[in-house]
């Protein structure tokens, strides 16, 4: 009998926690109001108390058609990521970035060991072989974080309720991502929609398409 | 004699496609590609004549067909293999009709890692001219080295040496000792090149070049061309009275062009090309040439 209460109550407190959770709905649009993909939305508490994560799961980037798949990737910090080639050529796969330079040398198929990023940061990715080839990895310290679809927003769930600094980021962004940053109060259960409009620049990407006189292909 | 040519064009055709295959079924870590490019080309001096009663201008319509086998030898050495055939059908001047097919080698080698690491790249290109008009029938040469690096994503710049050889078939000598061979030619040239990506889609580039070496201008009978020629032909292409002069020379090229990107495999590409002769004998003449083409990339 007091086995059976200790389950209902431990019940109870599961259900009220779950219940208890927020969530933030983002909606990103550039500046004639079209939705943008691939924006990073980080929620970071106000005070701090971040959740402690489990150890990340690995993440995967993949190569194909000559291009990296996906081009934006989100990632908590310590996440091990792979690199598999699903291409018929080999790849060199770098990065220069501060938050981590790596080089994975030419290879075919799976490399043998992740890389693990283990700074914040945007990781710039690029592949010696094929110039055009440009990705992103958004290292967060924060775990609670989401990615924008086709249609411009994403959705990061199951926040304990808190005040958040939300800030976003986009390859294209035309600002520091620092002064995207808005307070989000969070601290009733249920979601909270925010809305940013940005403003992006040119993609900073090698030209992949055929030029007059044939260059520019390898 | 140009249903000879042709038999001549398929067999080196397919010898060239059978090496390739050898060679490239060598490694199945190497990727095909696939290029299409087909257009309209101009040029107002076809003749190269400095004689404004001698020039002529004509369009052709341009197909170009390639097949290629690129492997990455080592994170900083890439080789290409390519073999190609190219058409061109003149409006007017049909002696001009052509049809080559070749075979070309890139090797290409990167001092670093990252796009803005400088590089160098070594080719050969061989090919089989076959026209209609017999005269200008052979084979071709050209091997360059170029040195180049991309600074921005945008902007590129690169400079290089070239050597170029034509082989005459030809040779029906119309002034006795004087060769018949014109199109038997030599030179060599230096260019500089720059592109910039003015957005995702549009990318101009520009190229100047010098060359020396032989040249060929076709007007009617010329004493000052005929004591400077070192080769000397009828020319029937552009009519009865034409003859082609082979002369030494030196040639400023200044090409511009815009590209146009579709897509990531397709393009619509312009190009402007000025072309300036000095040859011996105080002969002076001057083209300019432009093309519009599609190129598509697999």
């Amino acid at each position: 009998m007091r086995w059976l209460t200790c389950v209902a109550l431990l019940a109870l407190g599961v259900g009220e926690a779950l219940a208890q959770t927020a969530e933030i709905r983002a909606k990103v649009t550039d500046d004639q109001g079209r939705p943008v993909e691939d924006v990073v939305v980080v929620a970071v508490p106000v005070d701090g108390a971040a959740r402690a994560p489990a150890r990340p799961r690995e993440t995967t980037v993949d190569q194909v058609d000559q291009e990296f798949t996906p081009k934006v990737t989100v990632v908590l910090v310590g996440t091990p990521v792979s690199f598999p080639n699903h291409d018929n050529i080999r790849h060199q796969v770098y990065s220069f970035s501060p938050a981590k330079r790596f080089e994975l040398p030419l290879y075919a198929g799976v490399p043998a060991a992740p890389v693990v990023f283990d700074k914040p940061g945007v990781v710039i990715l690029g592949c010696n072989i094929h110039d055009w080839m440009i990705g992103y990895i958004y290292v967060s310290e924060s775990p609670y974080f989401a990615k924008t679809g086709k249609d411009g927003t994403a959705l990061i769930a199951e926040l304990p309720p808190r005040a958040y600094d939300v800030r976003v980021w986009h390859p294209q962004l035309d600002s520091t991502e620092e002064s995207t940053r808005k307070v989000v109060d969070a601290t009733r259960a249920g979601p909270v929609a925010v809305a940013w409009t940005v403003k992006l620049r040119r993609e900073a990407k090698v030209r992949r398409s055929p030029a007059a006189d044939g260059r520019g292909r390898y | 004699m140009y249903r000879t040519a042709h038999r001549r064009i398929r067999t080196l055709a397919s010898n060239a496609a059978c090496v390739a295959l050898l060679v490239c079924g060598g490694s199945a870590r190497a990727a095909w590609q696939f290029d299409i490019d087909g257009g309209f080309f101009y040029d107002s001096n076809l003749t190269r004549a400095y004689e404004p009663a001698d020039i002529r201008a004509d369009t052709a319509f341009v197909l170009d067909a390639a097949a290629g086998w690129f492997s990455a030898l080592t994170g900083a050495d890439g080789l290409t293999l390519a073999v190609d055939a190219r058409t061109e059908l003149y409006h007017r001047f049909n002696g001009l009709d052509l049809l080559d097919v070749g075979a070309k080698a890139i090797y290409r080698h990167k001092f670093g890692l990252g796009y803005a690491a400088p590089w160098i790249a070594v080719s050969a290109a061989g090919a089989y001219d076959d026209y209609r008009s017999r005269l200008r029938d052979g084979g071709r040469l050209d091997v360059r080295a170029e040195l180049g690096q991309r600074f921005t994503p945008e902007f590129d710049a690169s400079f290089g040496v070239r050597y170029d050889r034509r082989y005459a078939r030809s040779d029906e000598p119309v002034v006795p000792d004087i060769s018949g061979k014109v199109f038997a030619l030599r030179g060599q040239s230096a260019f500089a090149r720059a592109g910039y990506a003015v957005n995702d889609r549009l990318l101009f580039a520009a190229e100047l070049a010098v060359r020396r070496g032989d040249v060929v201008a076709t007007t009617r009978p010329d004493f000052e061309i005929f004591v400077a020629s070192a080769a000397i032909a009828a020319d029937p292409t552009f009519g009865p009275d034409f003859f082609a002069y082979r002369l030494r020379g030196t040639t400023n090229t200044a090409k511009v062009s815009a590209s146009w990107a579709l897509d990531d495999r397709s393009s619509i590409n312009a190009v402007y090309i000025d072309e300036r002769t000095d040859a011996a004998g105080g002969v002076y003449y001057r083209s300019h040439s432009a093309n519009l083409l599609y190129a598509w990339r697999y």
